[in-house]
């Protein structure tokens, strides 16, 4: 049983680093990419508190979820991407066993207090449980941390290699293929790196005090899928023959076998690994594991006066996470994907997973994860920085790989004319209007059918009383969807001569996908009728 | 191959520096002949212009000898599909990988540095695709692979980094898309040469004439070819809107980039009057041909 687990465990990573190499341009659906992230037992909850209805679009979360009271957590022995890993660290770092951290198992509850305190915001519609969501932290360490780092490393090291002159030609081959099949893009340079590395490194770091720190005592979808399997139907047996040696319960990866009694199983701890089976001496061999239409229960480590301390803890923190900044200007740069739901939506179905800003990396590389602008909602939300990068004209990417639709899935057609925001021109930093001066790189690079950017040609006369002809540039509202290409390539150094703001964005809804856009100006784009 | 000369260049110093300075264009003066100095070719399909001009002036074996590293240049700048006529004709490019080899070439390398995402252009353009599938190596523009060259003759600028391919190829072809252009009115083989600098393009937009001449003159191509198989005659240098392509079926060549720029006016109806930067490569002499005193071979396929 253990090595099927094992190789289940590995099979599933895989599956996850694929999706995520896979979430790039050029993308297809056939495999959604996001799939990985509807694994998520926390998101069908999370949904129905916000919308009151259960989705058929997390399909793989509502299986686990209708599994789980027969089987138990085997989600977070044998699919958690974040488990796996965790596991790995605790094999690098030599986790000690249970003897040593026998006290912690008060820290349990820990993990119900914060599923009960995200459950409380959430219905008073703060979402903030994303952060803590364990695929979220994976995909997101995976996107802000690892993948960056990675590709970082791995270029520079392979353009060292090909200095030793026998290494060239491996080296080379190896650098093709990282650079077709791996690490097509630019090395992406992500806000907020230090903050998500800080909270994935501590999860690992944790793995020193105990095994699976962060699924016994933390993790808000351990407690969940932990609380749905007090009944369930599979079971731990011991035979007759233990001696009570405490050999499983010392190396149980969850501590979920008491020390002083080998015959029981905490059910709501119990991950399923299979561990114990093989902890067992040969010799002995009690344990085996099956149904039994019986069940016997086992109590959540949860108690009404902790479930208070959460209420009260939960209704603190709305105050907390509410409290806004109210920056206007901070506010007016909060420049959401284009399709994205209008904003307390968009809050509530986002999971903070960073999948969009993922494959925006292989496209205009505007997304980055936002740090707190208003209030801790905002925390690891999808922004457009256009100073780092700008939303490709034909791409609609980041829609079609957001899990739960908080940005809409919109036809390529509709994203281009979906705006982003308005552009504005800051004349006093803007060479033809500071110097008067030629320059409308802007303007060159717009890329609606008809430029939103437009520009006056008039003649200048300077001080001297030389004469030239100057374009000047001017912003159409009715043409600007925002996409920030303009910002970006804007050749000033520091802040452009022309910023985009959030006014004038588009903020759909599923409803408005099924009718045209409302009628934008002259706009003239055909490419769809063409087969590319 | 390519990058492992490069990377070793970089290993071993300032001696690939050294190499790299030595400017591609200006290399060869079309030996004597008959042939005309610009060829026009009108009403065909693009493979069959780019054939057509080629034995109007004298076969691509003028240019190109056995073993040549040959360079072809398109215009790859822009997220869009051929139709929208803002990046190079991708028949044409093939055809002409094809002609390159056979004419002897040892390696064809097609790139350019995009504006927009770099893998969608290839891509949406179509000219990765049928490029690599002639024969051509058609690799991403890698931005440690730029090396300053200097401007000895430059009124602004006294150095740019240019791509090192370019620098050590022994032809250079190149394919620009004729299409107007906000800011240069039009953009034609001058302003395409643009795909192979370096650094920070947006700065050379601002006294752009003066900067792109400087530029341009160290680093003039073999031949260049203007692709006006379908040219686009608004909202240039991107388009977007099929209403602004005409599809005019012509091709231009000439072993003079100024020359075939002037001639490429002639689809605009623009006077040079109007186009700054190629005036003023006339004034600062980059042209091999006088301006008045083109002999042109005109041939008509329909
Ligand atoms: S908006 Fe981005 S971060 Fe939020 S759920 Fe969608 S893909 Fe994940
Ligand atoms: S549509 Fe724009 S914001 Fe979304 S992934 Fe593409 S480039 Fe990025
Ligand atoms: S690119 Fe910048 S400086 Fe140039 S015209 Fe546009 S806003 Fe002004």
């Amino acid at each position: 049983m253990r090595s099927t687990r094992r190789i289940i465990q590995v099979l599933f990573f895989l599956f996850f680093i694929v999706l995520f190499i896979k979430a790039r341009y050029p993308y297809s659906n056939a495999l959604p990419s996001d799939i990985m992230l509807r694994f998520s037992p926390l998101v069908p909850v999370f949904d129905f508190i916000a919308n009151f209805r259960i989705s058929l679009l997390f399909w793989p979360a509502l299986i686990i979820l209708l599994l789980t009271p027969l089987l138990g957590r085997f989600f977070c022995g044998w699919i958690c991407p974040l488990g796996t890993t965790l596991d790995g660290v605790s094999h690098l770092v030599n986790s000690p066993d249970n003897r040593k951290s026998i006290d912690a198992k008060k820290w349990r509850s820990a993990k119900f207090i914060l599923l009960v305190g995200f459950v409380i915001l959430a219905i008073f519609s703060v979402p903030v449980w994303g952060h803590f969501d364990p695929l979220s932290i994976f995909n997101r360490a995976l996107t802000v941390v690892l993948y960056p780092v990675f590709t970082l490393f791995s270029e520079s090291t392979l353009q060292a290699l090909t200095h030793i002159r026998f290494m060239e030609e491996p080296v080379f081959a190896m650098f093709d293929f990282f650079k077709s099949w791996i690490m097509p893009e630019d090395q992406a340079q992500m806000q907020q790196v230090f903050w998500i590395a800080l909270l994935f490194g501590g999860i690992l770091a944790l793995e020193k005090v105990t095994r699976r720190f962060w699924c016994r005592n933390l993790c808000p979808a351990g407690a969940l899928l932990g609380f749905l399997s007090q009944f369930r139907f599979y079971e731990r047996l011991v035979a007759d023959s233990c001696p009570q040696c405490g050999k499983c319960a010392r190396e149980c990866k969850m501590n979920a076998i008491p020390e002083d009694d080998a015959t029981f199983t905490n059910k709501v701890e119990c991950i399923e690994c299979f561990n114990c089976g093989v902890t067992c001496p040969p010799k002995i061999d009690a344990i085996t594991y099956r149904w039994r239409w019986k069940p016997y229960h086992s109590a959540v480590d949860y108690s009404r006066r902790q479930f208070l301390g959460s209420a009260v803890g939960g209704v603190g923190a709305i105050g907390l996470a509410s409290i806004g900044l109210h920056n206007k200007k901070a506010q007016a740069r909060v420049i959401r994907p284009p399709g994205s739901l209008p904003e307390n939506e968009f809050l509530d179905q986002c999971i903070r997973c960073m999948e969009c800003v993922r494959i925006c990396q292989s496209n205009g590389r505007c997304l980055q994860a936002s740090g707190v602008t208003e209030n801790l909602e905002d925390l690891w939300t999808p922004v457009g920085e256009m100073r780092t990068g700008y939303c490709e004209f034909n791409c609609n990417l980041c829609g079609e790989v957001c899990p739960t639709e908080a940005i809409l899935p919109l036809p390529l057609e509709r994203k281009k004319q979906t705006a982003m925001g308005l552009a504005y021109f800051d004349k006093d930093l803007c060479i033809p209007y500071a110097k008067d001066e030629d320059c409308i790189v802007c303007e060159e690079h717009c890329p609606t059918p008809d430029k939103a950017i437009k520009f006056d040609e008039k003649e200048y006369i300077a001080p001297d009383g030389s004469r030239r002809m100057v374009k000047y540039p001017y912003v159409d509202e009715n043409l600007c969807i925002g996409c920030g290409i303009c910002e970006y390539k804007c050749p000033l150094k520091g802040e452009a001569g022309i910023y985009v703001t959030n006014e004038k964005e588009d903020r759909l809804t599923k409803e408005d996908l099924v009718k045209p856009p409302a009628p934008k100006s002259k706009s003239k784009s055909q490419e769809n009728a063409l087969p590319y | 191959m390519r990058r492992r000369k490069f990377l070793r260049y970089t290993g071993t110093g300032l001696l690939g520096l050294g190499l790299g300075a030595v400017p591609a264009g200006n290399i060869i003066r079309a030996a004597g002949s008959n042939a005309p100095d610009a060829v026009w070719v009108e009403n065909g399909e693009p493979a069959a212009l780019l054939q057509a001009a080629i034995e109007a002036y004298g076969g691509m074996r003028r240019f190109i000898t056995d073993g040549d590293v040959v360079v072809i240049k398109p215009n790859i700048a822009w997220d869009r599909a051929p139709e929208f006529a803002s990046t190079t004709n991708p028949e044409l490019v093939a055809a002409l990988v094809k002609v390159c080899r056979e004419a002897g070439a040892k390696e064809v390398k097609v790139f350019d540095r995009t504006c927009n995402n770099p893998r969608r252009c290839y891509r949406s353009s179509r000219i990765e695709e049928v490029a690599k599938s002639a024969g051509a190596d058609v690799d991403q523009v890698r931005d440690y692979l730029f090396t300053d060259i200097s401007l000895a003759n430059g009124e602004e600028l006294s150095e740019w980094p240019i791509y090192r391919d370019y620098l050590e190829a022994d032809k250079v072809i190149n394919v620009p898309i004729a299409k107007v252009h906000s800011m240069s009115t039009v953009t034609v083989g001058l302003k395409n040469l643009m795909g192979v600098m370096g650094g920070d393009r947006g700065s050379i937009h601002n006294r752009f004439t003066t900067k792109l001449i400087d530029i341009d003159q160290e680093i003039l191509p073999t031949l260049t070819i203007v692709d006006a198989y379908r040219v686009l005659m608004h909202n240039g240098p991107v388009g977007g809107d099929l209403a602004d392509v005409k599809t005019a079926r012509t091709l231009i060549m000439s072993d003079c980039t100024v020359t075939a720029d002037a001639l490429a006016l002639r689809l605009f109806d623009y006077q040079m009057d109007q186009v700054e930067h190629i005036k003023e490569a006339y004034r600062r002499g980059l042209n091999k041909y006088a301006l008045d005193g083109v002999n042109l071979k005109t041939v008509n396929l329909s």
